[in-house]
């Protein structure tokens, strides 16, 4: 058992923070208010070679192994104070790229990889459905063979970069009577007559990450853009998942890192009743409790990252990482605001931002109870 | 060889008994579809992969993760088979 990063771990980790810090805070009040995506910040982070990290070299990727990548995502969260556009960096990393290096034909990785690594592209994915969220394959998209071509026929919500996409993975059901096993993949390129963006959608948090509903009327999309085999969907969906499940959530690990010495500073400096605030024992406790969170919830996610390092499959570790480090941000948010009383109640000491920012991450990707019923199913029951 | 052929194949037939148990699916055959089925939903299939992993001591890569290898029983059989004569 080795808890430690190597010399060339900390290194790229220490070179995340210095560039983050330096090219990725502008106006980041006003965008969240006003709902606005930083292109410039998505183009720097992919020129600094983020959304590359898991994508081979031969695509323009960075190869990096998945412990490197969370030691980067980790380090570019406690650095970046723009949760969303790290947010649609993930979506696009975890739920575009992944799919395609795992299931994707030579062709297909030749044209749409080394653009989505190098930042011109936009990646997105589309399952949910407004009558299938946790039970994902329940989904009515409709699919059908004609000819040289398919066409879909269906609708999305709650999808990520949706108004920037230049490829959509969509699901969709080419044999219902299947049920699941009839569910497949197909990539829909920007453009293509029958796909629309329906509405625009608002959020409480993750406001500089767009999100949009889709809607597909007799779609046609060359045979040559299915991802993986018919029926293949299924599979595609939970490979991505298992990914993302463990990945996500590394950037909350540096959020909560930032949290915690911004609040342990602020209780140092502040004086209260003649001495700082950090001396009673209430608060002093919120910052030990924050420090205990962020530690178990850095544990949970690289061990999840390790095994799947090992080429396993860490249902349950990915279950529990998840669940565990999204509800730790919140709760850890939720305590920084308290530490600093009025003032963390307001907008522009953002940690309002944070907390609306964290809430989601109890519902992407997987709700906590479903991550719960993972866990429980896998104890029988 | 056949012995483990068979224990394989009584372990498989073991998990896909209890999944199936849960569903309120009782005719379980070697041959029956488990995702038309509905024994082995999109839960399920994550929970059979480890399954496979922890137990029969295989490796499954993202893109195995297919109908053709986890339709049946069988075919499930035939996969992890096929995998640890490699
Ligand atoms: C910020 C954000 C980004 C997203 N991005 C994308 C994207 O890019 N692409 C995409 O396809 N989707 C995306 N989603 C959708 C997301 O995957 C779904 O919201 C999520 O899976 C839950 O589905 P739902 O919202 O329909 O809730 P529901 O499934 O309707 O759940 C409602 C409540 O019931 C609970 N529940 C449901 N089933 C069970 C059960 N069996 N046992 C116990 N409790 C249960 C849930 O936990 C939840 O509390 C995004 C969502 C958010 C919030």
């Amino acid at each position: 058992m080795d808890f430690s990063w190597t010399e060339e771990q900390q290194a790229f980790r220490k070179e995340v923070i210095r560039f983050a810090k330096q090219e990725l805070n502008d106006d980041l009040i006003e965008r969240d208010h006003e709902e606005t995506f930083w292109a410039e910040g998505w183009k720097k982070c992919a020129q600094f070679g983020i959304q590359g990290l898991p994508v081979p070299v031969e695509y323009g990727g960075g190869g990096a192994d998945i412990l490197t990548t969370v030691c980067a995502l980790e380090a570019l969260g406690y650095s970046c104070r723009d949760n969303g556009l790290l947010f649609s960096i993930n979506a696009h990393m975890w739920s575009s790229e992944i799919p395609l290096v795992s299931f994707g034909t030579a062709e297909q990785k030749k044209k749409y990889l080394p653009k989505l690594v190098n930042g011109d592209w936009i990646g997105v994915h589309a399952m949910t459905e407004p009558m299938s969220g946790s039970d994902a394959f329940s989904l009515k998209t409709r699919a059908e063979r004609k000819g040289d071509k398919y066409v879909l026929n269906g609708s999305k919500t709650f999808i990520t970069n949706a108004q920037l996409a230049d490829m959509i993975i969509v699901f969709a059901n080419l044999d219902p009577a299947k049920g699941a096993a009839g569910i497949s993949a197909f990539i829909v390129d920007k453009g293509t007559p029958g796909f629309t963006i329906s509405r625009k959608l608002h959020k409480m948090g993750l406001r500089t990450s767009p999100m949009a509903e889709l809607a597909f009327v007799d779609c046609e999309v060359p045979v040559e853009n299915l991802l993986g085999k018919e029926g293949a969907g299924q599979a595609i969906f939970t490979a991505s998942m298992e990914w993302e499940r463990i990945c996500i959530l590394a950037s909350h690990l540096g959020v909560m890192q930032r949290l915690l010495e911004t609040s342990a500073s602020y209780a140092t400096d502040r004086k209260q009743f003649g001495q700082p605030i950090g001396k009673f024992p209430a608060v002093a406790t919120k910052i030990a409790e924050m420090d205990i969170r962020l530690e178990a919830s850095r544990l949970l996610l690289y061990k999840a990252a390790w095994l799947k390092s090992q080429g396993k499959h860490p249902l349950r570790e990915a279950a529990i990482a998840k669940v565990f480090a999204s509800e730790a941000c919140i709760k850890s948010a939720l305590d920084a605001i308290q530490v600093h009383g009025g003032y963390g109640y307001m907008t522009e000491f953002q940690l309002e931002r944070e907390l609306r920012d964290a809430v989601s991450g109890t519902i992407y990707s997987g709700t906590s109870e479903v991550q719960k019923m993972i866990i429980a199913g896998l104890h029988g029951l | 060889m056949t012995q483990q052929v068979q224990s394989t194949k009584e372990q498989i037939r073991e998990f896909v008994r209890e999944a199936a148990q849960r569903k309120g699916v009782t005719d379980v055959t070697d041959t029956l579809s488990l995702v038309q089925s509905g024994v082995i939903d999109s839960l399920g299939i994550f929970r059979l992969v480890s399954f496979l992993e922890e137990n029969c001591k295989v490796r499954i890569a993202d893109e195995e993760i297919v109908g053709e290898n986890f339709e049946t029983i069988d075919d499930i059989e035939r996969f992890v088979t096929t995998k640890l004569s490699k």
